[in-house]
């Protein structure tokens, strides 16, 4: 769409003397229901539509985005951009390039089985009131107080062309899906539960999930958690981790880390640098042989899902940390072009108004050969943690920490009583050290992943197998 | 711009009414904005945005309908209406529907900085006077964005309501590097303020570089002087549990609490304040076109405000304070009202402590309980006996809200206008001393 104009732009911008255009025509459509206790707030509808023009001129490297899509519009945006560029002069120490692909000209689109306009808003919204219908009766002794939830259904279009020869046309669409439940209970407090669920495609996606039996036993799950958790021992145990929590350990501690604008320092006053430094690519070791961490746009029906990245380049796998040695960092054309190699298709913007930017799509640990039952046979004392609401990690994504929501002790090679707020805090490298065993089940998990400024979100997912750590000692979070 | 912005969010008022619909409210904003980002002291790239957008609130039969869609004209009003449709006969009535209130805003005057117009294509030679401001203090490198904003916002209603405001913003920050070190600054306000600015130059060199040999500490509790980054930080979390919404949603700490309940020491109060004029969220209608006002979330420690727009007042039985936000109220700006203790008083407080001047990526175990953990980045320095004794490498908060506001025992004298990466609402804070802080590190 609006070809005309976008190399229009291309045009205007070469024949001001710039030595690199892309432009990228970029639409969300979208609605969304918000229902409250089994009760309707509101609905949406969310449009956005624009242009973003990325320029090289003088050395400099500048972005600019305009909602008005006529030639002089997009005139107007690459003036304002080359105008920045050139007050940039003092700051431009060394020459901002992009590195030499092949780059794509393609149309793709995610076909759906099941179009959202398809389906009646009312049987959307029957949908997500009903799951009120009974979820506060799985409950035995404690009250559901609060439950939130939110649907979004999206249809992403973009047209992308470089001066370098890109061409790339794409529809992609999407569907979110989150909930917040607050149990609660007279003398043991309470309890809250996030859910995500996200995809590509249609509203079969949506389907697939049959919240209402999700919901039900995640509130069935973490009821005794609330009622009878127990505080974790005290001493080192062996751990085993969820695959929810493993794809977020993995999200965090090999998908960013290996981000290559952020081991240059690009994202150093934002969302920080890394423990990676450029010597250790290729080189360095930071697990063991069970520490693969693979990060793929391209699988079907996943929330990250792309087949050309936002400069045009074709997707493909990359094998971020392979048998525990640092692999292969995330790379977009310039972070490619600073460290002398090419790009692997990781350039993504949030929206027509966010410049392309090193992210992640879908990243995973290699799974293993074990069942669930393998994993915990021979713990003779140990915890399970399932599931999780409180996270962090240090800037440079070395020091890190998961508290578990839905939390298990393992005695004697099986499951035993709940564990109330186990709080794992280990740093990347005695995580990846630490992985004894790997379950053979690869689950994924959608999340909105943030980064840069202004700060742009873009659907991932995460995801693993459930995990058997070696021995650590286990905290608590503060009541 | 004041005319066109205006006239279309009036025209859409017009057009909903005429379709039929109970309320309409028409928010119309023109952005123009520009940001260079710098890091290892280079340009990394300068960005420009220019964008119209509509924001339309349509209700029929207690049923609501929110719309969001950039606009260039009058027939970008006529193509959202046609796409909304039959789309709304298919919602279902809003529990919590509130007819629109009568409109009281009075839209505050004064909020443009000229300097900042001027500027908004030279942000590159603003920035450069803070990096060379940090290295001036002696860094050895630095990384940071500035940004500058034009906003015309205006906002139509069924109720009558036709109001305009126009203003400017700067926001900038940078995170300076000595050595193994870094120290963070920022400003956020309407004015565009040169000494402010390279003040965060200086003061984020001065945290990279105020003493350099590492020291260890066990993980436990500590009395801590948290900077206005970290109180900026933390305390948006306590600002936005206020949001009546919060609370209804089960995302709020004051679930378990009712008004006049002791929530923080009675040192302290939470101010939201859209009328302090020189920070970014100041305005004088809300988004339901209800006059803005300044009012305690905690007043000498205790519960005073939830903030609430017509809908959330209506389920809890109580009056608009004048923060919609259409579905939820939000606080505009952030003050905490400064006591009594310079800043060199606070360390010299502390027998067996920390000094932390930055942290991120705040997140909740338990909204209703409040409990949370940060991580500390930047400068965080070992304080014994008065003395900062060395700088220690990332820790972690890992506490809960109600502890650590019922802890603060002295706030600084000097109160800082603060919005950066991680403090999203403009906040106005001193530091704030806090004993028995727990703190953790990794085990393993």
């Amino acid at each position: 769409m609006y070809e005309d104009v976008l190399y229009y732009a291309v045009d205007y911008g070469l024949s001001q003397g710039a030595v690199y255009v892309e432009a990228r025509y970029h639409r969300h459509e979208g609605s969304e229901v918000v229902v409250r206790n089994g009760a309707v707030v509101g609905a949406g509808m969310m449009s956005k539509e624009g242009i973003g023009v990325r320029v090289v001129y003088g050395g400099a490297l500048v972005f600019s985005s305009t909602t008005d899509l006529t030639r002089e519009g997009v005139r107007k945006a690459v003036d304002k951009a080359l105008s920045l560029a050139r007050s940039s002069k003092p700051l431009v120490k060394w020459v901002h390039t992009l590195s030499e692909e092949r780059v794509g000209r393609s149309k793709y689109e995610v076909l759906v089985k099941e179009d959202f306009e398809d389906v009646h808003l009312e049987d959307k919204v029957k949908v997500l009131v009903g799951v009120w219908d009974e979820l506060p009766k799985v409950l035995r002794e404690a009250k559901l107080t609060s439950l939130f939830e939110e649907y979004i259904e999206v249809v992403e279009e973009k047209t992308l062309v470089s001066s370098d020869g890109a061409h790339v046309e794409s529809k992609t669409p999407r569907v979110f899906y989150w909930a917040n439940m607050v149990l609660a209970h007279p003398q043991r407090g309470t309890l809250q539960r996030f859910i995500e669920l996200g995809g590509s495609g249609g509203y079969e996606v949506f389907r697939s999930w049959r919240i209402r039996d999700y919901l039900e036993e995640e509130a069935r799950n973490i009821e005794p958690v609330l009622l009878k958790g127990v505080e974790p021992p005290r001493e080192p145990v062996d751990v085993v981790v969820g695959s929810e929590v493993v794809g977020l350990i993995v999200h965090e501690s090999a998908g960013h880390p290996m981000e290559a604008d952020r081991i240059w320092g690009r994202e150093a006053a934002q969302a920080g640098e890394s423990y990676v430094k450029p010597e250790m690519i290729g080189r360095g070791r930071i697990g063991n042989q069970n520490a693969t961490v693979i990060d793929d746009p391209t699988i079907p029906g996943s929330y990250g899902f792309y087949l050309y990245d936002d400069e045009g380049v074709p997707a493909r796998p990359r094998y971020i940390y392979y048998k525990g040695i640092i692999n292969e960092p995330l790379h977009n054309r310039w972070s490619a072009a600073v460290f002398g190699t090419n790009s692997n298709a990781a350039a993504r913007a949030m929206d027509f108004a966010s410049e392309p930017l090193v992210r992640m799509a879908n990243t995973y640990l290699e799974p293993g050969d074990r069942t669930f039952e393998e994993l915990i046979e021979d713990v003779e004392l140990g915890i399970y943690v399932k599931s999780y609401m409180e996270w962090n990690i240090d800037d440079i994504r070395w020091g890190q920490r998961y508290v578990g929501l839905e939390s298990y002790m393992i005695r004697r090679g099986e499951l035993a009583e709940p564990v109330l707020y186990p709080a794992l805090e280990f740093t990347t490298k005695s995580f990846y050290s630490s992985i004894a065993a790997k379950g053979k089940e690869l689950r994924f998990y959608a999340a909105t992943c943030g980064k840069g400024e202004p700060a742009q979100g873009v659907p991932v997912w995460a995801g693993g197998p459930d995990v058997r750590l070696s021995r650590m000692l286990v905290g608590v979070a503060p009541k | 711009m004041k005319e066109f912005v205006l006239e279309l969010a009036k025209q859409s008022v017009e057009r909903g009414v005429g379709l039929g619909f109970d309320d309409v409210v028409a928010k119309v904003v023109s952005n123009e904005k520009s940001m260079v980002k710098v890091a290892n002291s280079q340009l990394t790239v300068a960005q420009s945005w220019r964008a119209v957008n509509l924001e339309l609130y349509l209700t029929k039969d207690r049923k609501i309908v929110l719309v969001e869609a950039p606009v260039k004209g009058k027939e970008d009003v006529e193509r959202v209406y046609s796409r909304i449709g039959d789309y709304i006969k298919s919602v279902s009535e809003s529990e919590m529907y509130a007819p629109l209130p009568e409109p009281s805003g009075r839209p505050l005057e004064g909020l443009v900085d000229p300097k900042i117009i001027d500027s908004m294509y030279r942000s590159p030679e603003l920035i450069a006077e803070v990096v060379s401001a940090a290295h001036g203090e002696g860094a050895e490198k630095a990384a940071g964005t500035l940004t500058l904003d034009v906003e015309r916002k205006a906002l139509a209603t069924s109720t009558g309501a036709e109001f305009y405001e126009e203003g400017t913003s700067i926001e900038v920050y940078l995170r300076a590097f000595y050595k193994d070190s870094t120290g963070h600054w920022a400003y956020g306000s309407r004015i565009l303020d040169m000494g402010a600015l390279k003040e965060v130059g200086r003061r984020a060199a001065y945290y990279a570089r105020l003493v350099t040999n590492v020291v260890d500490v066990p993980p436990r509790r500590y009395d801590v002087v948290l900077s206005p980054l970290v109180v900026g930080n933390l305390i948006e979390l306590v600002a936005s549990a206020a949001s009546a919404f919060a609370v209804l949603a089960g995302f709020s700490m004051f679930m378990k609490f009712e008004r006049g309940d002791v929530v923080a020491s009675e040192r302290f109060s939470l101010i939201d304040d859209p009328l302090q004029k020189s920070l970014p969220g100041s305005t004088g209608f809300d988004d339901e076109g209800v006059a803005t006002s300044t009012k305690p979330i905690i007043k000498e420690g205790r519960f005073e405000n939830l903030l609430h727009n017509s809908k959330t007042a209506a389920v809890m039985k109580t009056e608009s304070t004048g923060n919609a936000g259409l579905i939820m109220p939000h606080p505009w700006n952030v003050v905490i009202p400064a006591g009594d203790f310079s800043e060199e008083e606070m360390i010299r407080d502390i027998k067996d402590g920390l000094l932390i001047n930055n942290n991120w990526y705040t997140r909740l175990q338990n909204y209703v309980e409040g409990i949370f953990s940060t991580v500390t980045r930047d400068a965080v320095y070992r304080v014994s006996n008065g003395e900062v004794v060395g700088v220690v490498r990332r820790l972690r908060i890992a506490d809960t809200l109600t502890n650590l506001l019922k802890n603060v025992v002295g706030l600084s004298k000097s109160v800082y206008d603060i919005r950066w990466w991680e403090v999203g609402t403009p906040s106005k804070v001193p530091y704030v001393l806090v004993r028995n802080v727990n703190i953790t590190k990794p085990t393993v």
